[in-house]
């Protein structure tokens, strides 16, 4: 837990971090609260990574002040926090409860205690029978299993992980999603980076987003999609909605089944639902705000011009 | 520095290559095979030259006419005869003996074809001039059978010593033993203890090029391959950088020392089953001090080269630019063992000298002077 009498898990304050003339990090602040789960996102190269190796203390800011879990990071601090790095991997040859108790030990635990734990979290995430194969011998999804609970094998405060998800088929990834899910149920702080927009949306309590080093999106995740919600509903069902008091335009989906309809200025979408209502003249199966997905959000502010999203990991909606 | 994380790091080090089948052969098969290998060597070559059980029928012509004792011991040695020549009477002419003595000879080279004889020596007109015997034999003669001529020569010798010579005929037959002692303290020396002051340096000076080569890079390996798949980035926030460098160092350096200590005791071991090696070993060749030195000297250039190759697996992204760049290292190190010639013909010359002060070569160029030279401390 974070120090009494702090609210945040994280505090980075205008850090600024430069490799040259390259400036990875501009002048960033942004809070991550006590108990939540908290995203990061952002194109390839925008700074996300290099952000969290400042806030581990792998590297150090030019400039500007980050604290953890109530103060400057120190050896303690490290001993309360799980990391899970993007590009990971672990010693190939080496039996699976070995690399456990080893990490585990170093982050603080007692040898029996971190053999224990890490028993039982294998079993828990259906590795039970491998408890004493080889990392070599594991399938990718089984050894990002085994990273993640190497990450909160030793009961962490803050949890910083990079793509959680990544290379889990949607079976393994529920089982993930439900251990961050405890974890957080009891109060353990979760940062995740993450290119699944799909998985912040259902996840995350605040997001912040950044793109060339700078912060150009934070808050929380509905009050994000509503900064970019424009005046408009999405009706499905029938009738001539250019016809329809207060519409200014009708613009109609790929899918053909339903309508965006942009509204005159100073026409709400309660008066068209209600207009709708009070018609003979249409019928209506489905009534929905037209609130852009955080991977609408995301292409829209990354400018969408940058190599830098990968449209298969991208959500598309329907 | 938190040294339950140090003692964690060096546990974890030590215990995981130390199960490695490239250490467990190292450590375990070189000296098995090397033990095999001398076993079957020795033992073949052994039976070779000490069985004279193929020599049971030597025959000798005695063209001096030294030889007038039957010595015990000596059943399988007789003069050769021929019946169909008869020997010269007492007071032949020269000419007339040594005819007789040319026809013994042929006789016994036919014998020799035939397979009546295993083998015949010839004791020449000269031989109290010069000492000389020659032996013949139709396969390869044992240096058990040389000894035996030689002895069974010496008796002769000395059976003919006047009886007044105030030494026994043991004495005459076997003049001199010398007797090799430290300068130092005294104690006696074996025969092989000298060589064994010089040769052991350089067995040490081998062991070390490859401890150390063999756990640094283990070192070099375990720090490229925590980078490449970035467990380093973990394990840095679990533990300073300082904290897993001493780690790593003091445990893969336990795993170098255990390796000379296994090749040491297996060392040991076969030699002791070797008289000679016995002696080479106890003879005074090592003494307390120089094992002091030895390991001051290990330490040290294990730390050299392991702050080497750790600075290379820091400062590369792959292991095959790794192994590049540590072959370089390595090939500096072995200068000394790849110049032994050098040490032999000039100890104290200016590439020794210079080998024993340059920092990649010093550990190594130092050992290997200390057996051939008087090296200041």
């Amino acid at each position: 837990m974070a120090a009494p009498g702090s609210n945040y898990a994280v505090s980075v304050r205008s850090v600024t971090k430069r490799y040259g003339n390259f400036t990875a990090v501009d002048d960033l602040t942004f809070d991550v609260h006590s108990g939540e789960i908290f995203a990061v996102l952002g194109p390839n190269g925008a700074g996300k990574t290099t952000t969290i190796r400042m806030i581990l203390d792998i590297l150090k800011p030019d400039t500007g002040r980050i604290e953890v879990l109530g103060g400057p990071i120190s050896d303690r601090t490290k001993e309360r926090i799980g990391y899970l790095p993007e590009e990971r991997g672990l010693y190939r040859n080496v039996p699976v409860i070995d690399i456990l108790t080893y990490l585990g030990q170093l982050k603080g635990m007692s040898r029996s205690d971190a053999q224990t734990r890490a028993t039982s979290m294998l079993e828990q995430v259906d590795l039970g029978e491998n408890i004493k194969s080889k990392v070599s011998e594991l399938s990718k999804g089984m050894q990002q299993k085994v990273q993640i609970i190497a990450t909160v094998l030793h009961h962490p405060d803050l949890i910083i992980i990079d793509e959680p998800f990544s290379g889990l088929d949607p079976v393994n990834t529920q089982v993930i999603k439900d251990l961050l899910y405890s974890l957080n149920s009891d109060g353990v702080t979760i940062m995740m980076s993450t290119h699944q927009m799909q998985q912040i949306e259902e996840m995350a309590d605040r997001l912040l987003m950044v793109d060339h080093g700078h912060r150009v999106l934070y808050g929380s995740v509905q009050e994000v999609r509503d900064r970019f919600a424009e005046n408009a509903v999405i009706v499905e069902g029938e009738g001539n909605w250019n016809a329809l008091p207060g519409v200014a335009s009708v613009e109609n989906a790929e899918n053909g089944r339903e309508v965006l309809l942009h509204l005159a200025s100073g026409i709400t979408p309660d008066a068209i639902m209600q207009e709708m209502a009070t018609s003979q003249n249409y019928r209506v199966r489905r009534f929905e705000l037209a609130v852009p997905s955080l991977n609408e959000i995301f292409i829209q502010v990354a400018g969408g011009n940058h190599n830098h999203t990968q449209p298969s990991e991208l959500p598309v909606r329907s | 520095m938190a040294w339950n994380k140090v003692k964690l790091v060096l546990q974890r080090e030590y215990f995981f290559n130390f199960k490695r089948p490239s250490f467990l052969f190292t450590a375990f098969g070189v000296p098995a095979i090397t033990f095999v290998a001398m076993f079957l060597i020795i033992q073949v070559t052994a039976n070779r030259e000490t069985n004279t059980d193929a020599f049971q029928k030597v025959g000798y012509i005695d063209r001096a006419g030294i030889i007038t004792e039957t010595v015990p011991g000596y059943d399988t040695f007789a003069p050769v005869t021929d019946v169909d020549v008869s020997a010269p009477a007492d007071g032949a002419s020269p000419d007339d003996l040594a005819a007789y003595y040319d026809k013994l000879q042929e006789r016994a080279a036919g014998q020799l074809d035939s397979g009546v004889l295993d083998a015949y020596f010839v004791v020449p007109d000269n031989y109290v001039m010069t000492g000389l015997v020659d032996l013949y034999a139709a396969q390869n003669i044992p240096s058990a059978l040389q000894s035996d001529v030689e002895d069974f020569m010496r008796t002769q010798i000395a059976a003919r010593a006047p009886g007044d010579l105030p030494v026994s005929s043991d004495r005459l037959a076997a003049p001199v033993d010398v007797i090799l002692r430290d300068a130092d303290t005294g104690d006696e020396l074996g025969e092989f203890a000298i060589v064994g002051r010089i040769l052991l340096p350089f067995l040490f000076a081998f062991l070390y090029f490859m401890a150390t080569n063999t756990t640094a890079q283990f070192l070099m390996n375990g720090v490229v391959e925590e980078k490449e798949n970035r467990l380093m980035e973990i394990l840095a926030t679990s533990l300073r950088p300082i904290e897993l460098l001493w780690g790593k160092l003091l445990g893969l350096g336990a795993l170098a020392l255990t390796q000379i200590v296994l090749w040491a005791v297996a060392g040991i071991a076969i030699a002791s089953q070797f008289e000679e090696a016995r002696d080479f070993i106890s003879g005074g060749a090592v003494d307390i001090p120089m094992l002091l030195l030895f390991l001051v000297v290990f330490v040290l250039n294990f730390a050299l080269f392991s702050a080497i190759m750790l600075g290379i697996g820091a400062a590369v992204t792959a292991e095959a630019e790794s192994r590049q760049l540590a072959s370089v290292v390595t090939l500096v190190n072995v200068l000394p063992i790849a110049l032994l010639s050098v040490y032999f013909t000039n100890p104290d010359g200016a590439m020794p000298v210079f080998f024993m002060f340059f920092p990649l070569t010093a550990g190594i160029g130092l050992i290997m002077r200390i057996g051939l030279t008087d090296i200041p401390m």
